[in-house]
Parts: structure tokens; C-alpha cells; sequence
């Protein structure tokens, strides 16, 4: 915006200040006394143009050259200035005042405007940070706590006590890594207008590395994977994809209660890639489906069962696929199970020689 | 073991990531350097010549890259990155300028004792030079260079020229990952961009024809961004708490 000539307000200053001047002089042309009428038209003028343009001076200029306008070519004396007439010099100033007031009116609103957004993503800011904060207490107290009573008790405790709690204090810490990778994955998207770079990235390739990084960390979970026969590339940043999908099947491993097939598909429509993922579990309340993917958790369920809370794991894969261009819908019946889906944009595949040449 | 043991330089500036490594290393029966600074790296490396080093990018005084090219400009010691979650880029940097493998940060110790296994059995391999003889075997994939043949299971499975030459690229290097542009320099001997299309179009067709399913019976490991990786000879996917040296 700044650094950047200003030509849009330039544009309404010339257009306005050209249409008065047009309108006055058709008047004029019709009724052949013009001394009341061109004021009021080049007032309106000047108000229309600080109304639509940033800051004060477009309005002040507008009145300036307004005022000079009637004075020289629609008052007596004709096409001469006069300044010594109080008329003239009065709606000059009125005309001044006029645009001023509405400057500043108009600015006013477009501050309040901003600040209001502001605010607003102040907030959501505040909302992920507290749930973040919540979420990383809970693992960090555990691996506190079991380090602390290994290194205190290390004698009397038995062989089979100490493994369970440093299996405990690696599990909390595999957790810890999955939050921090989230948070990265948020700076990395973080302001709205840079959006994310994006690399061709072939699909097979994308779900392969998914579903390998999963089973290490799951091995006991089966996934039924359905993809398309076809070669698809799609352009993405493919560690912030991974993330979404990795976010997306570990939500309804841990979420999901009574879940008994989890499905991973992925079909094209159109120029689209759609990616889905369904679990047959426990399903989502409707009111929490709602605000699934902003990040605020509901007040009173905060601490939910004592698992993780999901809510930051979903709000960073709805802010990655926003920063992508595409879309992510839930759809979720309680008791029979939820799907949640997305789609990104597809790159047009130019048939090329895709054979070899011996 | 042997009384020869490996001789491991780690350079690493965190103190508590060194002690774990180092005690890692002692318990798998290798010999640990210890250096926390880059410049203290290449005076152990000069004085102890190790056998392999591992190398975190962050260091305090310089650019971990530069101990790659001061030691590169001689020697041929495998190098593996330790790295924080950093872009595709910093990999694929690190690499081309002659690491042979990196692990991100934070990272399992199978994973590291995997890499540094691989990373130790490559450099014997690549001494002997020359093209490979005999046969390969990884699982259920076995390459037979002489007969320029690849089976799975038994099975004789038809790919093409390039096909077969990625394939057997690959597994000259297995356990290691190689870039998309160290790969099409290798097969096609370019590097215009549309190459590395070319590259995953061919591998596409591999993986179909070796009967991969993506997640499960993988020979060639994704790197997604960075470039391909063929399973090692013993197997990446084992669980490495057993990990005895047996070879």
C-alpha cells in the first residue's frame, strides 16, 4: 500500500471534480444562470471525494480547486478570480469545511474499521495461545513428574516402574513434538496476505510419506487407504499437507471412541483433489461441530476427559488449507462417525511423454 | 565386539543432546568424539580422523555447512546432519554439498543408529568403487547386477532401461538419501527442471510395478521434496532396540 502511487484517489478527485464541472456547465447551458447552483454541486463534489479517499488532503484538494473553479467560471465576474466578494469567499470556506468534516469523519470509521479487526485477531491469538499453553502444561507436568521420581527413588523402584514411566516420558514427549509442529506449521502460514509456497508435489508420494510417519507412531492403527490409478500432481507445501493429514487421522485415533475402520480417500473432481478422512467412531456434538476449526474451545468442556485437547490441531489445518486456496468442511453424526474433507486445486497434467524412450 | 572400534565425531553445541548421543553411541559399541563448537570440530576431525561424523547445522560460531565443505575438500568421511525442522531447502542444500544423510530433529535413537550404520556401510561400498557386482537383497527385493535383473519375492519383475537404472542407482547408495537432482544427473545426465517430473512419473511406474502400496512394502522410502531413499539391506523398518552390529 504505502510506497505505492496513490492512483485510485487521484482517480475519484479527477472524476468527481470533472463530473461537477460537466454537471455545472450542462446546467449552466440549460438555464443559463448558474451563480447558486455551482456551488452546492462542487460541495458535493468535494464530499464525495473525501468520503472515498484515504486521508485528508484528496478532500481539502478537491474543495481548493472547487472553490477556484466557481470563483473563476461560474461567478461574476466570468472567467476572472474575485476574491473580493464576501459571497465567493464564504462558500469557499464552507466547501473547506464540508470536506474536512468528512475526512475526517471517513478516516475515523476506516481506524475503527482496523481496529476492530485487530482485535479480532488479537483474540484468536490469545484463544490459540491459551489452548496451547493448557496443552503443553499437561505432558510437561507428566514428564516432570515421572523424570523427577525415577531420578529421587531410582533404587527402590523396580525395573518394570521405571520403563513405564520413561515409556510415559517419551510418549508425552512425541506429543510435545506433534504441538510444536503445529505452532511451526502457524508461523509459517501466519500472516493472511503471504500466502504458502507451494511445490508440485505427487499425490501417491504425499500419502506415502503420511501413512509411513504414521505407522511409526501408531502401529497398531489400520487405515484403508483408497486412491486415484491416475498420476496426480498437486502444487503444495507438502510439509504443511503432511501436517493437515497427520492432524486429521491422529484426532480420530484419539478422538474418535469405538471407532473401528478409519478410511483415508482421495478422488478428483474436476481440477480438484478431494481428501477425505472417515472414521465409523463416537461422532461430534453438533454444537462443538460448529466451532471445530476456530480454535476456541467450549468454555465449560475445556479440559475434555483428560486427552489433549483437539481443538489447536484443527484450527492450524483449517488456517493451511485456507492459506492453500481450498476448503475444509465436517460432517459428523453422533454415534455413527465423522468425515471431515478438504480439496486443494489439482495442476493441470500436460500429456507428456510420460514413456520411455528405449 | 572387535577392539576397533568406529570412531564417531558428534559436533553438537547442546550439552544434554551430546551426553545422550555420546551415551548411545558407547552403548552400541562405536567411540565418541565430543566437539561443541565447528572450529573445534575440524581440529578433532584433523587430529582423531573418525570414521564418521554427526553434525548439527546450528553450531555457535559458524555455519555447520562449512565443516561439510572443509572436510569434503579431502575427504571422502560419511557426514549425517542432525537437523532442526527447517525447510526441504536446508536438506537438499546440506546434501548436495556431500552429506550423506540427515535426521531431523528431535529424533529417535533407532533412527540414528540406523542412519549411522547405513551411512558407515555406504562409505565401505563406494571405496571398492568401480560398478557393483553380484547381488543386492533388501527384504523381499533383490537386484542382480550382472544380469541386470530386479525380483521381488522370487518374482522377476520387467522395467524398463530407466527404470532398472534408477532402481539399481539407488541401491548402490541404499540407506541413503539421494536428491532428485543427484538422481536425473545420474540417469539422464541433466538437471533442466522438467527432469525431476520425469523422475517421479518413472518412479510412479516402479513402485506400481514392485508392488508398493503407499504406507506398506515400500523398497524406496519418500523424502518428500528432498529426493529418494532405497531401504538398506537390513531393513529400516526394524525395530532397533536389538540393534547388535551384524555384519
Amino acid at each position: 500500500m504505502k510506497g505505492k502511487f496513490p492512483w485510485k484517489d487521484m482517480l475519484v478527485l479527477g472524476g468527481a471534480l470533472a463530473a461537477a464541472i460537466a454537471g455545472v456547465a450542462a446546467i449552466q447551458a440549460v438555464s443559463g444562470r448558474i451563480d447558486g447552483v455551482a456551488s452546492m454541486v462542487f460541495v458535493l463534489a468535494a464530499f464525495f471525494v473525501s468520503m472515498y479517499t484515504e486521508g485528508y488532503l484528496w478532500g481539502v484538494a478537491a474543495s481548493v480547486i472547487g472553490m477556484l473553479a466557481v470563483n473563476f467560471a461560474f461567478r461574476s465576474p466570468y472567467f476572472a478570480f474575485n476574491f473580493t466578494l464576501p459571497e465567493n469567499l464564504f462558500s469557499g470556506a464552507v466547501m473547506l469545511v464540508v470536506s474536512i468534516m468528512t475526512s475526517t469523519l471517513t478516516t475515523r470509521v476506516k481506524k475503527q474499521e482496523q481496529l476492530r479487526m485487530e482485535s479480532e485477531t488479537e483474540k484468536m491469538r490469545a484463544n490459540l495461545l491459551r489452548a496451547v499453553s493448557h496443552d503443553l502444561r499437561t505432558p510437561l507436568t507428566s514428564i516432570y513428574g515421572a523424570c523427577s521420581t525415577v531420578i529421587e527413588n531410582y533404587d527402590s523402584l523396580g525395573r518394570e516402574q521405571k520403563l513405564k514411566l520413561l515409556g510415559e516420558v517419551c510418549e508425552d514427549a512425541q506429543w510435545l513434538n506433534r504441538m510444536v509442529e503445529n505452532l511451526l506449521s502457524v508461523t509459517r502460514i501466519d500472516s493472511e496476505k503471504v500466502s504458502v509456497k507451494k511445490t508440485p508435489t505427487v499425490l501417491e508420494e504425499l500419502i506415502d510419506a503420511v501413512l509411513v510417519k504414521f505407522k511409526k507412531t501408531h502401529p497398531g492403527v489400520n487405515i484403508n487407504v483408497e486412491l486415484p490409478d491416475d498420476f496426480i500432481v498437486i502444487p503444495m507445501d507438502s510439509m504443511l499437507i503432511r501436517q493437515v493429514l497427520t492432524n486429521l487421522l491422529e484426532n480420530a485415533v484419539l478422538h474418535a471412541e469405538g471407532m473401528t475402520k478409519l478410511t483415508l480417500r482421495v478422488f478428483t473432481l474436476g481440477d480438484r483433489a478431494v481428501f477425505e478422512v472417515a472414521d465409523n467412531g463416537c461422532g461430534i456434538p453438533k454444537e462443538r461441530l460448529r466451532t471445530l476449526f476456530t480454535g476456541t474451545l467450549p468454555s465449560e468442556s475445556g479440559a475434555d476427559s483428560g486427552k489433549h485437547g483437539m481443538g489447536i490441531g484443527l484450527s492450524v489445518c483449517a488456517a493451511i488449507i485456507k492459506a492453500h486456496g481450498g476448503e475444509i468442511k465436517a460432517e459428523s453424526k453422533p454415534g455413527e462417525g465423522t468425515t471431515i474433507r478438504f480439496w486443494l486445486e489439482t495442476e493441470e497434467i500436460e500429456t507428456e511423454e510420460t514413456e520411455d524412450e528405449q | 565386539m572387535s577392539n576397533n572400534k568406529f570412531k564417531v565425531l558428534v559436533v553438537e553445541d547442546e550439552a544434554n543432546i551430546c551426553s545422550f548421543i555420546e551415551t548411545l553411541l558407547e552403548t552400541n559399541g562405536y567411540q565418541a568424539l565430543v566437539a561443541h563448537t565447528c572450529s573445534m570440530g575440524l581440529t578433532l576431525f584433523a587430529s582423531h580422523n573418525p570414521d564418521l561424523v554427526i553434525l548439527d547445522l546450528g553450531l555457535p560460531d559458524r555455519d555447520g555447512l562449512e565443516l561439510i565443505r572443509t572436510v569434503r575438500q579431502k575427504y571422502m568421511t560419511p557426514i549425517v546432519v542432525l537437523s532442526a525442522r527447517t525447510t526441504e531447502q536446508d536438506k537438499i542444500e546440506a546434501l548436495d554439498l556431500g552429506a550423506n544423510d540427515y535426521v531431523t530433529k528431535p529424533f529417535g535413537t533407532g533412527e540414528l543408529m540406523a542412519r549411522v550404520r547405513a551411512a558407515l556401510r555406504v562409505n565401505r561400498y563406494s571405496t571398492a568403487g568401480s560398478l557393483p557386482t553380484g547381488t543386492f537383497t533388501a527384504q523381499d527385493l533383490e537386484i542382480n547386477y550382472e544380469r541386470r535383473k530386479v525380483f521381488v519375492a522370487g518374482q522377476e519383475i520387467k522395467l524398463t532401461q530407466t527404470e532398472y537404472n534408477i532402481v539399481a542407482f539407488l541401491s548402490e547408495h541404499a540407506g541413503r538419501v539421494m536428491t532428485y537432482a543427484a538422481i536425473v544427473r545420474a540417469i539422464w545426465g541433466d538437471t533442466d527442471c522438467g527432469s525431476t517430473k520425469k523422475l517421479q512419473v518413472n518412479m510412479a511406474n516402479i513402485r506400481k510395478k514392485l508392488g508398493s502400496r503407499p504406507g506398506s512394502n515400500n523398497y524406496i522410502l519418500n523424502e518428500l521434496g528432498v529426493g529418494y531413499r532405497m531401504i538398506d539391506e537390513d531393513g529400516d523398518s526394524k525395530p532397533l532396540d536389538l540393534a547388535a552390529e551384524e555384519h
